[in-house]
């Protein structure tokens, strides 16, 4: 068994700590997840509210919130209020467990996902063997999730939504996870940090600047195939067929308000962020950038950043497709072009090594 | 007759037309009687020859265009009356009156003959009362099916409250109906009155198989004012001009000329031609704010809420709407047509109007660039649009389609070149048509007759900057009070935003209208929404929706 390349972010913590033992590891585990769970979630805080808000406005020719505080950054906590104190209703004939497990198993499958993503400056929460299908796993988790909103809330349009979901789900899953392995094939090893590392490699050498081996440029056709099953993934134009608001009003979630669509919506922001850490972890060289290492967390941070801006500019810009094109591209289109990725990238990878 | 291709439009200016008294021959024994309308001749038929006789003018006469149904009240007997036109040359009406007594009003239905009788002859029966035999459907359209009488008939109790508990109310989801018998696997799903795709308060009952559409049912009348009642209770001079704004509201001041163009033809009413020219120019640029808004509200049915487009469109209708508001002094109930005129000649400094007006159509062009690059050279919206929602010519004629709806279907009709008024027939523009018949070609109309707008517009703005200063008249002179004639019948139309707006005006010889009718475009093209979307997928049955640009104040009066 090859031995741990990097400390993980609960190993780090416990070091600090003058005791040891079994309670020390569970104690630094919850403070490391901690930590990390509401780095994410304070990510969502700006991007929900406000970052949406104001890149949507730039995209169309508005100002959008600019009353409260610098640039209207107060209005997260005034929203978060709002959305906090409004009531909660239950409709009549609601499937109640499954009703109220929905909205809690969407930010907690994304977050979930976190888990294994190396963030730079040292954070990574735990770093399995199996790594990044650990994160697909996860983050799959979502669609349960969406079935059981759709479901149970006794709605016709989120019962199409629900259905929508699952078949979005289905048909894009594969095409990424396919592309996801293509990197693997580089790198003959599941486990997050080493795909990192392996990143870090240089590629060429242009006028004395050092690119690394990034696979984004080792093969950007699979970037690119990635980001689009990846937009679907998260449910984005040109593919936020499950929601769709002008034909199914808002597809799974009609029936939530309150905290719950809070708890949905701060789900599809961690997801979208999800999905950019995974194409980091996989294209990008994870947290790499100029600089010290120590910078690692900051990087990371903007390659997210960039894979939500990417999301929300496809929201203002591309027409939805419509949901039999949408399957048929997927089945059709994505997954014959990953296959033939995969095919493609195992001929080169043998015929190197 | 074929109109589809506009290189037979030297045909079209030979429509055969024939006399009065070759019509009256041609209708034979069904013909009871004739009266004269100012707008047509009219020929009074017997309640049971009415398909006949429609049948008869429209095969072998040519008259292919039911433009409205009318439905009155008298003292001793109820009235129907179908206003015929040629889509080839819509100068040529003709009204076909069906009288039926009070104690049994029951005529035959127009229906089989034209499909647009359907929703016309139900509106008929749900505000007065008359009863269509062999009518397929026909229920209430506009009113709950819970209310008792029918408000525009003579003993209507105005006072009587409908109150209805919910209980009473049918419960659209009883039976879940089943479109392909007991084992299909249907659903009944109703979208709107409140959905975010509806633009405005329509209930559409669909019956889905899948996520396609089996049946498709719109239930209208949510947004209905009986603007016609409202309209009998206002004197012609001033009390009804406010009214019409209310109809379309997205593209307002064109609806105003419906009514102008109407009561003064009723009224026999010269207008100056200064004031002819303010018209056009206030009446093109409304046009265009509605188009503006249609545009952009259709990108949001097929690109979602986020889209930018939509305040793309916005900016540019704020634009517009800047110059009406110079212009009326209002932004959207802009209430600036008078009998006989306008209200307002044009805001000093008339140069800073003229710039602002030049600024705004020098602009224009490149907007339309960013549209087309954003709306219409998109692959994926051309995937989305292109051969859904398909309306075939004939079927557009058949429920009566009109303006960027019919145009788009390739039916080359527009009354501002065909039955011209205003000033329209001096300027040089171009009456727009797209074959394709679906989504996209709607969509192209609308962007390209924006353009010919801007071209109307800017040949106004010339004229009336040279207009001498002596003869700027904006209003003819007009008795204070209109008594019109006692029972003199018009039936005129206008081109506006939406299509063919006709009203009907009977006068009593009293300051009021005695029946006062709206034919709304928006009435008929949304008939045509279940021959596009039976059989398309959910999301093409949004875009129909949004391509037909129903405005649903207009729809419901």
């Amino acid at each position: 068994m090859t031995p741990l390349q990097v400390q993980t972010f609960p190993e780090a913590i416990a070091a600090m700590l003058p005791w040891s033992g079994l309670w020390v590891d569970v104690l630094s585990a919850l403070v490391g997840t901690f930590l990390v769970a509401n780095f994410l979630l304070l990510n969502t805080a700006v991007a929900g509210p406000w970052a949406k808000r104001k890149i949507t406005a730039a995209f169309t020719d508005r100002i959008s919130v600019n009353r409260m505080g610098p640039a209207g950054i107060l209005t997260i906590p005034a929203d978060a209020v709002r959305l906090l104190s409004k009531e909660q209703i239950i409709p009549e004939g609601v499937d109640r467990p499954a009703w109220d497990m929905g909205p809690i198993l969407i930010p907690f499958s994304a977050l979930l996902g976190f888990a294994v993503i190396p963030m730079g400056s040292g954070i990574q929460v735990a770093d399995p063997e199996v790594g990044i299908a650990f994160a697909f796993a996860a983050s799959s988790i979502a669609s349960l999730g969406l079935i059981m909103m759709g479901y149970a809330s006794n709605n016709k349009y989120s019962l199409m939504g629900g259905l929508r979901a699952v078949a979005s789900n289905i048909a894009y899953e594969i095409p990424l996870v396919v592309t996801g392995v293509s990197v693997i094939l580089f790198t003959g090893s599941l486990r997050t940090s080493t795909i990192v590392a392996e990143q870090a490699q240089p590629l060429v050498t242009l006028w004395g600047v050092s690119i690394p081996q990034w696979f984004a440029f080792v093969n950007p056709f699979a970037f690119a195939l990635f980001t689009v099953a990846n937009l679907a993934e998260v449910g984005r134009n040109p593919f936020d067929i499950p929601e769709a608001p002008t034909e199914l009003v808002a597809g799974y979630q009609t029936e939530y308000s309150s905290a719950y669509f809070v708890l949905i919506y701060l789900g599809e922001f961690i997801h979208i962020f999800l999905g950019g850490a995974i194409a980091a972890t996989l294209f990008l060289g994870g947290p790499a950038g100029p600089g010290p290492a120590a910078l690692g967390i900051v990087w990371f941070t903007a390659k997210i950043w960039a894979f939500y801006l990417f999301t929300q500019w496809a929201r203002s810009a591309i027409p939805r497709l419509r949901v039999d094109q949408f399957i048929e591209i997927g089945w059709k289109g994505m997954l014959v072009l990953s296959f033939a990725n995969l095919v493609l990238t195992a001929v080169i990878v043998g015929v190197l090594a | 007759m074929s109109l589809e291709r506009p290189d037979e439009r030297e045909e079209e200016t030979a429509v055969e037309e024939r006399s009065a008294d070759e019509i009256g021959e041609l209708l034979g024994d069904n013909v009871i009687g004739r009266e004269e309308h100012i707008n047509a001749p009219a020929y009074v038929i017997r309640p049971d020859a009415v398909q006949e006789t429609l049948s008869t003018l429209k095969s072998e006469a040519g008259y292919d265009h039911l433009s409205c149904v009318t439905a009155q009240e008298y003292e001793d007997r109820y009235e129907s009356i179908y206003h015929l036109k040629k889509y080839d040359d819509p100068t040529q009406e003709v009204s076909v009156v069906v009288p039926t007594d009070r104690e049994n009003p029951v005529s035959e239905s127009a229906e089989p003959v034209f499909r647009t009788a359907d929703w016309h002859e139900r509106e008929a029966y749900d505000l007065v009362g008359i009863e269509y035999d062999d009518h397929p459907d026909l229920r209430r359209i506009l009113l709950p099916d819970t209310w008792q009488g029918h408000p525009l008939s003579r003993d209507y109790d105005q006072n009587r409250p409908q109150v209805v508990t919910l209980r009473e109310h049918a419960n659209p989801l009883q039976e879940d109906y089943k479109a392909g018998g007991q084992d299909s696997d249907t659903m009944l799903l109703n979208i709107g009155p409140h959905h975010p795709a509806t633009h405005g308060v329509l209930h559409v009952e669909t019956v889905l198989d899948g996520e396609q559409v089996a049946n498709i049912d719109p239930d209208i009348g949510y947004l209905h004012r009986c603007e016609e009642q409202m309209c009998q209770n206002g004197t012609y001079r001033h009390q009804i001009m406010p009214y019409p704004d209310r109809w379309d509201y997205t593209a307002n001041m064109p609806n105003e000329w419906a009514y102008a163009r109407a009561a003064e033809a009723l009224a026999d009413i010269d207008v100056p031609e200064y004031a002819q020219v303010l018209r056009t120019m206030g009446s093109e640029l409304s046009r265009m704010t509605g188009h503006f808004l249609a545009l952009s509200t259709f990108a949001l049915d097929v690109y979602g809420d986020f889209s930018a487009i939509f305040m793309y469109g916005m900016r540019d209708r704020e634009k517009a709407q800047n110059i009406l508001e110079d212009l009326t002094g209002q932004r959207m109930m802009y209430n600036y047509f008078r009998l006989g005129g306008v209200v307002w000649d044009l805001p000093e400094p008339r140069e800073e109007f003229f710039e602002k007006t030049r600024d705004f159509l020098e602009d224009l062009p490149q907007a339309l660039e960013e549209y087309h690059d954003l709306i219409s050279a998109n692959e994926i919206l051309q995937m989305r649009t292109v051969d859904t929602g398909v309306l075939p010519p004939e079927v557009a004629k058949e429920y009566g389609a009109t303006g960027p709806v019919a145009r788009g279907s390739g039916v080359d009709y527009d009354l501002r070149r065909d039955d011209p008024y205003g000033y329209y027939d001096e300027l040089d523009w171009d009456v727009v048509t797209e074959d394709g018949c679906d989504n996209y070609s709607r969509l192209l109309v609308r962007m390209r007759e924006v353009e010919e707008s801007a071209k109307i517009v800017g040949q106004c703005i010339d004229l009336l900057e040279e207009w001498p200063e002596d003869d700027r008249t904006i209003q003819s002179n007009v008795p204070r009070t209109l008594k019109p004639d006692d029972d003199t019948e018009v039936y005129r139309a206008v081109e506006n935003a939406k299509g063919e707006l006709g009203v009907y005006i009977r006068a009593d010889g009293t300051d009021k209208p005695a029946r006062f009718k709206i034919r709304s475009p928006c009435f008929s093209n949304l008939q045509t929404l279940p021959e596009m979307s039976t059989g398309e997928y959910v999301p093409d049955m949004i875009a129909s929706l949004g391509s037909l640009d129903v405005v649903l104040g207009e729809v419901d009066r």
